[in-house]
């Protein structure tokens, strides 16, 4: 085990990399945005004539955009500001810019804007009152004998589990300071998670070729799903064509809460029918709030439905997922997307199917867990998976923590899947210098490490170069090779592949140029410069280098990665879009928790995850990786929540109101990792940035579960909501 | 931020000067900062002027036999880590551990808390509890008044504009505690703030509740309920049932008003029960 010294984290711990927030520009002005007062109604009219008495404020609104927009939008479901319906509350009506941060938001104060309400969709709660959602997208799969086997089962556990919103949260708010240049190119430097998505997204919002659009990433203070697509971009942009003047746009935190794209409330209905102590069928009812996004409503269906059945061999199913529109902002990814509401759901329907049974919970999921070579309810193959034995892992350590459990304890265990983001593509160029080597690649660093450490340890591995000689260089989307950008815990597995085999080439180049086998290449430093090290033979990298090379930034190759996406039995879809899984992922979590039993509070006294995440790459950033999701599903487990009013405005847009962990209720974390389940990333390494979230809410509720024999049914599982649950309040 | 005069008076007559000059829209008096910098970020208010408490000398700690006086600018973490409250006046200690974090509690002060008077004040009901008295210094010199008539509406204590806190006397140390409910256990604001503590002279219990509208109080009729020396568990039973049924609660988005109740009629006799037999630990000062 080594200890990682990331090459960020000095410039890091000394504020001296630059944030999406921290940008300027010479002569930039400063945008603000102004919001729809309510969240669903019509636009009588928007006066900007006040905003625009300010000196030195641009303002725009929707009547604007024809004459501003360079063509003509390609993608009506996501206009730059509604011409007449306001279909959220906060959505962005009008913008303005001003030389300083203060008249600009005096400016977006001024702005008189007339509306008129309608009802407003806020739940999809059938017991709700007022208008009822319209279904906005619709999945549903079936195989199997599941009249048969519902009709001679043993017993059938139906139960119904629900979520709430969580948001992202990251530390720092979504900020683009845009500008047209003089060749005609609209230019934008943003805290993104993906520079080329972003790209295309304004190619359809601008209705100009994404050729025309230069996308530059800034360091991320934070992403977690939040900055995946464009959000301040296009409004920065057009206020910089507006205007003639670079343009700063960034949330305020209130914004963040508002406008971000946060995931939504669940309602998940799961029928098991058991018999002779095995699940042999399952019905799914999956309706999820898509909030008025029209853009996500396939990805929330077809997606998450799937981890409702968890990674087990059901044989007969009938899964439907529903999405449904509401008058809230746009559904959107947060760590993994809906998968550690659906794993809350089927883990607490797990371990609740074994109490009935009087069975232990981690062997009755070792009867049903998916091994390599199994079909998943889809009928896909299932690729190398450790599940299994992170659960036998898991169970061992439930065993040993049972030992000595003080009263009101309790112990739960939670498995979950994930698929790896490797089918989309990426590439990578690298540049063999005399005294480096340069990682030239389009993903900004986020924070989790895969870019800047993940990516440097793939070419580390393959050229046994020092890890201090190696420089990952992001560069924007005129100048990058091509990349999907960091989700789908994705970079490593998919990225890393590219940097792999450019690599590899590299390393072949190498041998052939030193008359040396491949695999004795190795780089070392000699003095102040790389030398090929070939069995106790120097030679220095300057004299393999011609001297075009040398001039030219380097010897240099290329690699791409363009994976193929797994298939799965269409012939069991009946309705909607259903994705295949790439690269199967799973973790297996064990959590104590200490239960109030009076009050109905839970405090996670110690956590202990076992992972597959294939081969480990670098196992301080891996860990460090664990420990944040587990940290980030403690939220979602038990404080964090948007509350909505009737009307469909939130309530607790801010950090007082909406609770994130902190560290006093961090408990220690062990991580494990499974090893020998190998994926198709660099050396085997599978993704493991959203796979640590997914057990984490399902995990304390078991050990809720097990402290008092009664499961919690809602996240966030507040004291409240527990005390209500468990009856403890004396009415 | 609107800019504003940040002014540091060095004494009492200098500090009550300031205020003499000022309009009451016009100044804002500045102790630990926590809640005016907020105040003032998010335009609540717009002073003109700030008068800074921070270079007066009233960050003092004074025991006299068993009676403490706290200075009103004193950190709250200078209490936290006074080995003689945690022994003598735990409840105290336990109220000051339950402000914000240790970073905050390194800049906030207790005056800063009881003139903020905020219903959800954590320090409320322990001074309650503990039958606390504030000195108020103004033009016309220097009184003291029990917190009880001290605390009047939310956020607005019987507080004359020109006069200051200047200091908060314990009268005696007694066996105590505080007992509080939250979403998320540090950094948030309390649900139900329960504070209980005997009198070790007289015998008798005082029962104070927080996070009710509109400040903090005791709940008298809880009180009665502690007949006997020690009260019977059937007692303290009934006085915390009490606390709960009485504690004007009313609901919001960080609970409702049962649950509140039920957690007060927990807490209340959890707390009680801590604190019956308790002895003050440590050497009297």
């Amino acid at each position: 085990m080594s200890y990682a010294v990331r090459s960020d984290a000095l410039a890091k711990a000394r504020g001296a990399v630059l944030y999406g927030t921290d940008i300027e520009s010479p002569g930039m002005l400063w945008g603000a945005l102004v919001l729809a007062p309510i969240p669903h109604g019509t636009i009588r009219s928007i006066d900007l004539t006040a905003a625009r008495a300010i000196p030195g404020v641009t303002a725009i609104g929707p009547e604007d955009l024809p004459r501003l927009l360079p063509g003509v939008p390609t993608d009506p479901e996501r206009p730059i500001f509604p011409s007449t319906t306001i279909q959220y509350h906060a959505q962005p009506i009008a913008a303005v810019a001003a030389p300083t941060l203060e008249v600009a938001r005096r400016a977006a104060q001024a702005v008189k804007v007339e509306t008129r309400q309608h009802p407003a969709v806020e739940s999809i709660d059938e017991a709700a009152i007022g208008p009822k959602p319209e279904v906005i997208g619709h999945v549903h799969a079936r195989y199997g004998d599941l009249d048969g086997v519902f009709r001679t089962a043993d017993f059938v556990l139906t139960e119904t589990y629900r979520t709430n919103s969580v948001s992202q949260v990251a530390l720092e708010p979504h900020a683009a300071i845009a500008e047209i240049r003089d060749d005609g190119t609209w230019f934008v430097r943003t805290s993104t998670q993906s520079p080329f998505g972003v790209r295309e997204d304004l190619a359809a919002m601008l209705g100009i070729p994404e050729s025309q659009i230069v996308v530059e990433g800034t360091w991320v203070g934070g992403g977690f799903g939040g900055k995946g697509s464009s959000l301040v971009e296009p409004y920065a942009l057009v206020l910089a064509h507006a205007s003639g003047r670079p343009v700063r746009l960034a949330l305020t935190y209130r914004e963040e809460f508002l406008l971000g794209r946060s995931t939504l409330p669940s309602l998940i209905r799961l029928s098991s029918a058991v018999r002779g102590g095995t699940i042999v069928g399952r019905r799914v009812l999956w309706k999820v709030d898509a909030g008025s996004s029209l853009p996500g409503r396939d990805f929330a269906t077809g997606y998450g439905v799937g981890f409702t059945v968890g990674p087990y061999r059901v044989p007969a199913i009938e899964l439907e997922g529903i999405a449904l529109r509401t008058h809230k902002p746009p559904l959107g990814p947060h760590r993994a997307p809906l998968a550690p509401q659906c794993a809350f759901a089927a883990e607490s329907h797990m371990d609740h199917l074994a109490q009935r049974l009087g069975v232990d919970s981690v062997e009755f999921r070792r009867r049903h867990v998916w091994l390599p070579g199994d079909l998943t309810h889809l009928g896909q193959t299932v690729g190398p998976f450790g599940l299994s034995q992170c659960l036998a892992e898991a169970g061992a350590r439930a065993r040993k923590w049972r030992e000595r459990l003080p009263e009101n304890h309790g112990i739960g265990v939670g498995a979950g899947f994930w698929s790896t983001g490797t089918g989309a593509g990426g590439e990578a160029r690298l540049f063999l210098q005399p005294e480096r080597l340069r990682i030239v690649q389009g993903e900004p660093e986020i924070g989790s490490g895969s870019v800047i450490r993940g990516l440097a340890a793939v070419a580390e591995v393959v050229l046994g170069i020092p890890r201090e000689r190696i420089e990952v260089d992001y560069r924007d989307t005129a100048t990058a090779p091509f990349d999907s950008g960091v989700w789908g815990s994705r970079t490593l597995g998919a990225l890393g592949q590219a940097v792999e085999k450019a690599a590899r080439e590299l390393r072949a180049e190498l041998a052939k140029r030193t008359d040396a086998p491949e695999g004795a290449i190795r780089l070392t430093v000699q003095g102040s410069e790389l030398a090929v090290e070939v069995d106790g033979v120097f030679r220095p990298v300057r004299e393999i280098l011609r001297r075009e090379e040398i001039e030219n930034g380097g010897l240099t190759t290329y690699g791409t990665h363009y994976g193929v996406a797994g298939s799965f039995d269409a012939l069991r879809v009946l309705d909607g879009t259903f994705y295949p899984y790439t690269d199967f992922t799973g973790a297996a979590h064990v959590a104590e928790v200490a239960l109030d039993p009076e009050l109905g509070t839970v405090r996670v006294v110690r956590y202990a995850a076992f992972h597959d995440a294939g081969r480990v790459v670098d196992f301080e950033t891996a860990k460090a990786q664990v420990e944040g999701g587990i940290v980030m599903g403690l939220g979602t487990a038990l404080t964090e929540e948007g509350l909505w009013s009737p009307e469909g405005v939130l309530q607790n847009p801010g950090l007082v109101d909406y609770r994130i962990p902190t560290l006093a209720e961090v408990p220690p974390i062990e991580v494990h990792f499974i090893e020998g389940f190998l994926g198709a990333g660099p050396f085997g390494a599978k993704g493991l940035g959203e796979p640590p979230i997914i057990p984490v809410p399902a995990t304390i509720a078991n050990a809720v579960r097990d402290a008092c024999g009664e499961g919690p049914t809602e996240l966030p599982m507040t004291g409240e909501r527990l005390a209500r649950h468990l009856k403890l309040l004396r009415t | 931020m609107a800019p504003f005069d940040l002014v540091h008076p060095r004494s009492t007559d200098e500090a009550l000067a300031e205020l003499r000059t000022a309009s009451p829209e016009g100044v804002a008096v500045l102790a630990g900062g926590t809640d005016l910098l907020l105040d003032i970020d998010r335009a609540r208010i717009a002073p003109r002027r700030v008068v800074s408490l921070r270079y007066l000398p009233w960050k003092f700690l004074e025991w006299s036999g068993d009676s403490l006086t706290i200075g009103s600018t004193l950190p709250l973490r200078a209490l936290e880590v006074e080995p003689r409250i945690r022994q003598r006046i735990p409840g105290l200690w336990e109220a000051v551990r339950a402000v914000g974090s240790v970073a905050l509690r390194h800049r906030a002060t207790l005056g800063g808390n009881l003139v903020r008077s905020a219903p959800t004040s954590d320090l409320s009901p322990i001074l309650l509890a503990l039958d606390a008295e504030v000195e108020v210094v103004g033009p016309h010199g220097s009184r003291w008044t029990p917190v009880d008539a001290f605390l009047s509406d939310s956020r607005r204590p019987r507080l004359a504009f020109g006069e200051l806190v200047r200091a908060v006397r314990i009268p005696e140390a007694r066996p105590s505690a505080y007992h509080w409910q939250r979403v998320r256990p540090v950094n948030d604001i309390s649900q139900v703030g329960v504070a209980v503590a005997r009198s070790p002279s007289e015998g008798y219990y005082r029962i104070a509740v927080g996070d009710v509208l509109p400040r903090p109080v005791r709940i008298l009729p809880a009180e009665e309920a502690l007949r006997s020396r020690p009260p019977t568990d059937d007692e303290v039973r009934s006085a915390a049932e009490l606390a709960g049924k009485l504690s004007p609660f009313a609901t919001d988005r960080r609970g409702t008003e049962e649950y509140r109740r039920h957690i007060v009629a927990v807490l209340a006799r959890r707390a009680l029960l801590a604190i019956r037999t308790a002895a003050p630990r440590g050497p009297a000062p």
